[in-house]
């Protein structure tokens, strides 16, 4: 949004008359500070952009789309060790910008406020393997599905509960405001303790201590961190419900052209061959 | 978007339960810094130089240091060499840890500020060692000390608020769970200010109280 | 201790490091310029500014800067306030520490001798000369240490704008953490970045405080 250097430059210059303060001005310093308020906070609401025309008019214009993930999602959004985002997201994200003419800007947000934040209008779209469910659907529109992926359960490597009945009365570990959250507190006969944790890193520690039993999320992330040498093991539950689901990129709703460039990206990319690189790169499989 | 208020209530015993752990957590803070403060502050008057210096060294660590910080590294550190912690202890732990090293200071400095001359003339009456500390020393620093022991648990009440960043489902995560369901962070983060803002008079007013009790030891 | 990792990884933490003092110095900045307004406010004499300033104090001193943050960055769209995460930081810092600030120098004015007041006035000064002929320069005098520790306080307070996603010190510690299950490792190399910027800046601090000493 680039309000960084307007912020820069009033504060700056606000600070001059503060400094000429102990030569005694000190009816200039009140009436400048007034003023400076004033123009930042014309500056600040002025960056307010009222997206009434379809936004692909604005992403083409900018040169840029943002794109929104946790960058705490392997193997679909990590950091590396040269602090870099990187993962299956990050490049499907950055091949369908690339497609539609404009550069991709990667920001990284917390999963809990991150389909608030595409609401609020911080970033262009959500490439952050977020399920696209009825309850979502009517607050944003989905491109897509871009892959698949259900509901899984993991324990720990050395437990010997298989079955979901096992788990009744088990201390179970969900992220956050992803589907499973609400899925697991909507159990009531499993009689579970849900603990709610920020992400994957937190509940993958927390069943490492011992701290909870299992913990839910979608089986991809679970079975890759598994063969990557974390202790656990995805419980075998064949009608897991949700175990099958279209995983989509959310943009605002109101924005037909903005879905269809991204779909005609989307679509070429599968068709070509990319989308199957990308993904036998990150997750060793078509996911499809 | 726009704003509406009338959410709020849909999701009052989510911050209703968000507040009693604020509250719990900030109790039992506050109980151990004053605790580890005294503590620190003894340990940093001792004689011996091999017992002062790791703890000025941690109290330098941890004053120069964000709170957010250590907390990542009590939550996720400890673990590592085979404590077992779970979120709300892993916060009570830093809260406490952070706020004795500023304690300690505060409390050292008033122990140190009692006039010797109170020692001396308590002496002089002919009262024990032990009771010129108890009768004499003691009370006079407790007086001195409360005000700004008080300010700190006032602060520790609000930076109770980061330990959300590591799951503890505290009156901050609590909002932040309403809001993930209902999209409105505008009214839930006006709630949970307000929700804090009266916790913080409470707090305030007590404090206040234990000033104007001790005082009477001047 | 995989010194190897800290070995590859610290110089992304330098670069944090310099985000870290960018916003410090924007926000304490702003924090100054919002604190002198509403300490003088709150010392006027008339109404209408004495209560905004001192109802300033009031909620930023009674509520959690986190919640300040998050409100500013995640409610403001819904009230038109659009920021991206560097912006939220400053300024969110900055009405912060204004409003602790604020009582900084208020309590500096407050204690500037009363005498010198009365002096001033029976100089013939009005009450605008007598505050920046008389209280201000010496006030000015009292209030660097306060100042000071307010300052310090929002270097390491700083940190909470990791929580938006600002790529400052604790953000990077987080991010690595996270990835490297390290904590010890991306600690001490945070730590050691934040206790080299306190450090300066307490230098600091101590160098202004001696020379406006000394001026008097």
């Amino acid at each position: 949004m680039g309000c960084r250097d307007d912020v820069l430059l009033v504060i700056l210059n606000l600070s001059m008359p503060l400094i000429e303060t102990g030569k005694g001005k000190l009816m200039s310093v009140i009436l400048k500070t007034i003023a400076a308020a004033g123009v930042l906070a014309i500056g600040i609401v002025g960056a307010t952009h009222t997206a009434k025309a379809d936004e692909l008019a604005n992403v083409k214009s900018a040169g840029e789309m943002s794109i929104a993930l946790t960058g705490a999602y392997p193997p679909f959004s990590l950091i590396n060790e040269q602090n870099q985002v990187v993962g299956f997201d990050v490049d499907i994200g950055s091949e369908i910008a690339k497609r539609m003419g404009v550069k991709a800007k990667i920001v990284t947000t917390a999963w809990d406020g991150i389909l608030a934040g595409l609401l609020a209008g911080k970033y262009d779209t959500i490439v952050g393997s977020m399920t696209a469910t009825a309850e979502r659907k009517k607050v944003v529109d989905f491109v897509g599905p871009y892959y698949r992926d259900g509901r899984a359960i993991f324990v720990s490597s050395s437990s010997n509960l298989t079955k979901l009945n096992d788990l009744k009365g088990k201390k179970v570990a969900v992220t956050l405001g992803e589907t499973h959250e609400k899925w697991a507190n909507a159990q009531k006969s499993m009689g579970w303790d849900v603990r709610t944790y920020k992400g994957l890193p937190e509940l993958i520690l927390e069943l490492k201590n011992g701290r909870v039993d299992a913990f839910i999320i979608d089986s991809i992330p679970g079975r890759v961190a598994a063969t990557s040498g974390i202790p656990i093991k995805m419980m075998d539950i064949p009608d897991l419900e949700g175990g099958n689901l279209p995983i989509g990129i959310a943009i605002r709703k109101g924005n037909p052209k903005l879905a269809a460039a991204m779909q005609a990206a989307l679509d070429s990319m599968q068709a070509d061959g990319t989308y199957k690189k990308i993904s036998l790169k990150w997750v060793g499989a078509d996911i499809r | 978007m726009g704003l509406d208020f009338s959410v709020i209530p849909g999701y009052i015993d989510i911050l209703i339960a968000g507040t009693l752990w604020t509250i719990a957590l900030t109790i039992l803070s506050i109980i151990l810094s004053v605790s580890g403060g005294v503590l620190f502050a003894i340990l940093q008057l001792n004689r011996h130089a091999v017992v002062r210096w790791p703890v000025s060294f941690i109290a330098w660590l941890f004053m120069g240091t964000p709170l957010l910080l250590q907390l990542f590294l009590i939550y996720f550190g400890l673990v590592q060499i085979g404590l077992d912690l779970n979120a709300f202890v892993a916060g009570v732990i830093a809260l406490s840890l952070h706020f004795a090293v500023y304690n300690s200071d505060i409390i050292k400095s008033a122990i140190v500020a009692v006039d010797k001359g109170q020692y001396e003339a308590a002496r002089s009456l002919g009262l024990g060692q032990l009771q010129a500390m108890r009768k004499a020393i003691v009370p006079q620093a407790i007086a001195n000390v409360t005000p700004a022991l008080g300010n700190m648990m006032i602060a520790l009440l609000k930076e109770s608020s980061l330990v959300s960043v590591i799951g503890v489902m505290e009156l901050t995560l609590s909002a932040q769970r309403a809001i993930s369901d209902s999209f409105r962070p505008f009214e839930f983060y006006i709630a949970a200010a307000a929700i804090y803002y009266v916790l913080n008079l409470g707090l305030e007013h007590g404090v206040r109280i234990a000033e104007r009790r001790s005082a009477r030891y001047r | 201790m995989d010194l190897a990792l800290m070995g590859r990884v610290w110089i992304y933490f330098a670069d944090a490091a310099l985000v870290t003092v960018q916003i410090s110095i924007l926000a304490i900045l702003l924090g100054l310029i919002l604190g002198t307004v509403a300490a003088l406010g709150s010392l006027s004499i008339k109404t209408y500014l004495r209560w905004p300033s001192r109802a300033y104090v009031s909620v930023f001193r009674g509520t959690p800067a986190l919640i300040q943050l998050f409100l500013l960055y995640f409610g403001g769209p819904q009230v038109g306030i659009h920021l991206d995460p560097f912006a939220a930081g400053v300024i969110g810092l900055g009405v912060n520490i204004g409003a602790y600030m604020c009582e900084s120098i208020r309590g500096a004015i407050i204690s500037v001798d009363k005498g010198q007041v009365e002096a001033g006035r029976c100089l013939g000064m009005g009450h605008v000369q007598v505050m920046r002929k008389v209280i201000l320069p010496q006030a000015a005098r009292m209030m660097v240490r306060p100042l000071g520790v307010n300052s310090i306080a929002l270097i390491k307070g700083s940190a909470i704008v990791s929580t938006i996603s600002v790529l400052e010190l604790s953000y990077t510690a987080h991010r690595y953490i996270s990835s490297t299950y390290k904590p010890f490792e991306m600690f001490i190399l945070a730590s050691v970045f934040y206790l080299i910027i306190v450090s300066i800046f307490s230098y600091g601090v101590g160098k202004i405080d001696k020379r406006v000493s000394l001026e008097n």
